[in-house]
């Protein structure tokens, strides 16, 4: 299997969890709307740091997605298979 | 055929297009899209969180409502606090207790109404009911209790002096 090959199923895998947890961080903000809406302010500045973290997260995820992408086009560029 | 793509065929070499790149680019794409929404939904969160934390202050204004005798037993009475935008429902309880929330449902917003024989408040809209006594929700899609509005009866006149939600 190409190096492409290889990639365009790792971003499959990648991008399932990245869609996880940003309905996670939905949830998360209807359970903060609500909590909101209740006058429950103990709720709301976990949830915001949660729904930071599974940010942070992402982003890694996404770095990761770009970095190899840039791997392969590199490698490409000096014909490396 | 190299690389899954079959030059033999006189459409392929019309539309060469490579199907493993396309959904590779794609791919990289949505990701790129789904952490941007990952990124608004932080900044929505948060502005959430600022608002519960310094949108609100708490109400303390005394606004004179009504009369105490102007209230039977099992009757009730409109009025509007803190604002002119905030109808509020004032009952003698039938145990001639006072009692005063906000009119409005917290499932959708609608005007609930007093059941005097119950001591209940009546949502028409989507047959919701709460509690007098404190307000609680009874039956039907409300889950919020009524916000209760805090009164003082000081020479015979009842007097609304804040929120408690």
């Amino acid at each position: 299997m190409e190096t492409r090959q290889q990639g365009a199923v790792l971003f499959s895998g990648i991008l399932v969890l990245i869609g996880t947890l940003v309905i996670i961080q939905l949830w998360l903000l209807t359970a903060a709307l609500e909590a909101l809406l209740a006058r429950d302010a103990g709720v709301l500045l976990p949830a915001t740091l949660s729904s930071l973290v599974l940010f942070l997260i992402n982003a890694g995820l996404l770095w990761y997605v770009v970095s190899f992408d840039r791997r392969v086009r590199r490698d490409e560029g000096r014909g490396v298979e | 055929m190299a690389d899954g793509v079959d030059n033999s065929e006189q459409w392929r070499e019309d539309f060469p297009v490579r199907w493993d790149v396309d959904h590779y680019l794609t791919r990289r794409e949505l990701a790129k899209f789904l952490t941007l929404g990952s990124a608004l939904l932080v900044g929505a969160t948060g502005a959430i969180a600022a608002i519960g934390r310094f949108g609100f202050q708490e109400i303390r204004a005394r606004q004179w409502i009504a009369s105490a005798a102007a209230l039977q037993p099992s009757g009730s009475l409109l009025f509007r606090y803190p604002t002119s935008d905030d109808p509020c429902i004032l009952v003698r309880t039938a145990a001639g207790e006072l009692k005063a929330y906000s009119q409005v449902c917290t499932h959708l917003s609608c005007a609930v109404r007093h059941v005097p024989d119950k001591d209940e408040f009546f949502c028409p809209c989507h047959r919701g009911f709460f509690a007098v006594a404190d307000g609680r929700p009874l039956a039907g899609p409300p889950t919020r209790r009524l916000p209760r509005i805090l009164l003082e009866e000081r020479d015979g006149d009842v007097y609304a002096v804040g929120v408690e939600v």
